[in-house]
């Protein structure tokens, strides 16, 4: 804006003099010092935010207390996968995320495109009640479900816990996708319709193959809750060789002595998938976001 | 063909031709309506049937994983029993008992105060990250990312390097205001001091959201609104007190409620932090829940508790969903 203002044919003479008419020079360097100030601020407040995290890695990469290393090192790391199971929960953790992600959106994209398309009192209930549903708080179906699934010997089992997290997941996801099929036009399925294609040919043709961004951005966020979940995973796992990587993480607290080195290189591995997810899928993210799609609709 | 016709149609109401313009419009429609019709008609009974199919796999999931255990929790909330039993019809005495309680209404009273600060608080920073990354600053897309990573590394991730600065006296944080010569604040063993750090937890890991949120409904403003009022001379504040904020109230009312039904469901940042102490300062509704159904095995009042906290939220996101849809109607 400030360079708009500068480049204004009237700023030429009056340069620096802020006295009389209008200050555009100043207001030039009111900006650069605005920008600067900012960034200062910036700069700041991102430093102090990300210390719980900077500790963490830090933590994890210098030597533990009775160890021999100096200097940074990948040995808290190695031994927390050498003395630990942290290889089968992390294994565990990835199988329940990855199977959650991929149902959830098996499920979510066809009903997401049933609540965008469809116009009667049946469809816009079902979306009244997914979205109830989405508020609920978790606990409530924890306990009733916990009683199902030991009956079927889903509780400490990887399936179980995905089963919950795909239903978890689903009512938002399900709007989520709605949100996205809805900013697809109409015409080009009416075209496809013209031609011949069937509704379902229309939807996986047409509207599935133009909606990756919408796909990817509801799969970003079943992982993230079936990366993150902690309070399923302490009510339906029970022995160690189950647990995901949140109650490996805790499971270090039940000890006396913490071992701050080894939950900390835990937690170091545990917080890299989401990262990394985001640093490379961040702009579909920010694009069709739970809150974005909530507020589009 | 008909679509051309249509988009054709639509340019010319575009261009404010089709309102009672030179004929071609209204013969256009006239040619295509019975045709039209018919087509839609054979596609409505197709999609009918399409749309079911489509919907099954989620309408079986919503029943088992959601339906179902709600009917199986009002059950339970009205029958006194444990985990393994479901024990004898005892009607609202759950309800009764959790409701008399002293710990109810503690609870109740901190998932309060930790819904509105953490809300209020998530949002005021949220608000100010979102407005200062919105002018153009070196490396602000980067800052955006990092800005993001409380939200995104998980709780239990998190839980355990706050645990590790603020937990003991020897901890980092309380060494620091020991050598500012401010004493040494127990963080987790003073209940009023518990509270505020399970707060300002809360708020951490939340601005992220609220930041994506604003920052979303600050791009869809349209910049020449501000240069027109910098024209008329309106400050800085005016121009954020009567344009921005009216500007994306909408998103910031949307963001509030569901920043609410977070707060008032949230087990892990409290449980992992606390564990609702000391002396169950920081017992919020969702851990009194937990701990009376997994630790003192009294499912009945446990669940009675959840129903409670249903209620409330079913409330709070019926009132969001009629305000998305009005505002969609909009």
């Amino acid at each position: 804006m400030s360079t708009v203002l500068h480049a204004h044919p009237d700023s030429g003479p009056a340069l620096g003099v802020a006295t009389t008419g209008r200050p555009r020079r100043a207001l030039s360097d009111a900006g650069m010092r605005g920008r600067w100030w900012r960034f200062t601020a910036i700069l700041a407040i991102t430093a102090i935010v990300l210390v719980p995290i900077m500790v963490t890695v830090i933590l994890a990469l210098t030597p533990a207390p009775n160890s021999t290393a100096t200097g940074l090192t990948f040995e808290n790391i190695s031994n927390v996968f050498s003395q630990t199971l942290a290889a089968i929960w992390l294994q565990n953790s990835l199988i329940t995320t990855l199977a959650t992600v991929v149902v959830s959106v098996a499920v979510a994209a066809p009903a997401g495109y049933v609540l965008s398309r469809g116009r009667s009192k049946a469809v816009s209930g079902y979306s009244l009640l997914l979205f109830v549903m989405q508020s609920l708080p978790i606990i409530t179906s924890v306990v009733p479900l916990f009683i199902l699934f030991a009956n079927m010997g889903l509780v400490d089992n990887l399936m179980g816990l995905t089963i919950i997290y795909v239903g978890s997941t689903m009512t938002v996801a399900t709007w989520m996708m709605a949100a996205y099929f809805d900013s697809i036009p109409i015409s080009l399925e009416e075209a496809a319709w013209i031609d011949g294609c069937s509704v379902f040919g229309s939807f996986t043709k047409v509207v599935l193959r133009n909606s990756l961004p919408g796909v990817l951005s509801t799969a970003i966020f079943a992982f993230l809750l079936a990366w993150n979940d902690y309070l399923v995973a302490i009510v339906f796992l029970r022995s160690n060789e189950i647990f995901t990587l949140p109650m490996g993480v805790q499971s270090f607290f039940q000890q006396n002595q913490t071992d701050w080195s080894g939950v900390m290189a835990l937690a170091v591995i545990m917080m890299l998938p989401p990262i990394i997810v985001f640093a490379t899928l961040n702009k579909y993210f920010s694009v069709g976001g739970i809150g974005g799609s909530l507020a589009g609709r | 063909m008909s679509t051309t016709t249509t988009q054709s149609g639509l340019a010319r109401a575009r261009r404010g031709l089709a309102p009672g313009g030179p004929g071609g419009g209204s013969l256009n429609r006239k040619d295509q309506s019975p045709k039209n019709l018919n087509r839609k008609s054979k596609l409505s009974a197709q999609a009918t049937r399409t749309f079911f199919w489509l919907l099954i796999p989620s309408v079986i999931l919503l029943v088992l994983i959601h339906g179902y255990p709600l009917v199986y929790a009002g059950v339970q909330a009205t029958h006194d029993g444990n985990l393994l039993e479901t024990g004898n019809f005892v009607g609202l005495e759950n309800f009764a008992t959790v409701l008399s309680s002293p710990a109810f209404w503690k609870a109740a009273q901190f998932t309060l105060w930790f819904t509105i600060v953490g809300v209020f608080g998530s949002w005021a920073v949220g608000l100010g990250l979102a407005l200062l990354l919105r002018t153009k600053i070196p490396a602000g897309g980067m800052f955006k990312v990092l800005l993001l990573l409380p939200w995104v590394v998980p709780i239990v991730v998190s839980s355990t390097a706050w645990n590790w600065l603020v937990a003991t006296p020897d901890s980092l944080i309380p060494s620091i205001f020991r050598s500012l010569g401010l004493g040494t604040p127990l963080f987790l063993a003073d209940p009023a001091l518990a509270q505020v750090t399970v707060m300002v937890f809360k708020v951490w890991v939340s601005f992220p959201f609220m930041m994506m949120m604003t920052s979303a409904a600050l791009a869809s403003v349209d910049t020449t609104v501000y240069e027109a009022a910098s024209m008329d001379g309106a400050t800085r504040f005016q121009q954020f007190s009567q344009i921005t904020l009216p500007l994306i109230a909408r998103s910031t009312y949307i963001s509030w409620i569901l920043m609410t039904i977070f707060c008032v469901n949230d087990f892990p940042t409290i449980y992992l932090l606390t564990g609702g102490g000391p002396v169950n300062a920081t017992t919020s509704l969702v851990v009194l829940a937990y701990r009376t159904v997994f630790q003192d095995f009294a499912t009945g009042p446990g669940v009675a508790i959840a129903f409670l906290m249903t209620i409330t939220l079913v409330v709070i996101s019926v009132i969001l969903y009629r305000q998305i849809r009005k505002s969609s109607v909009e």
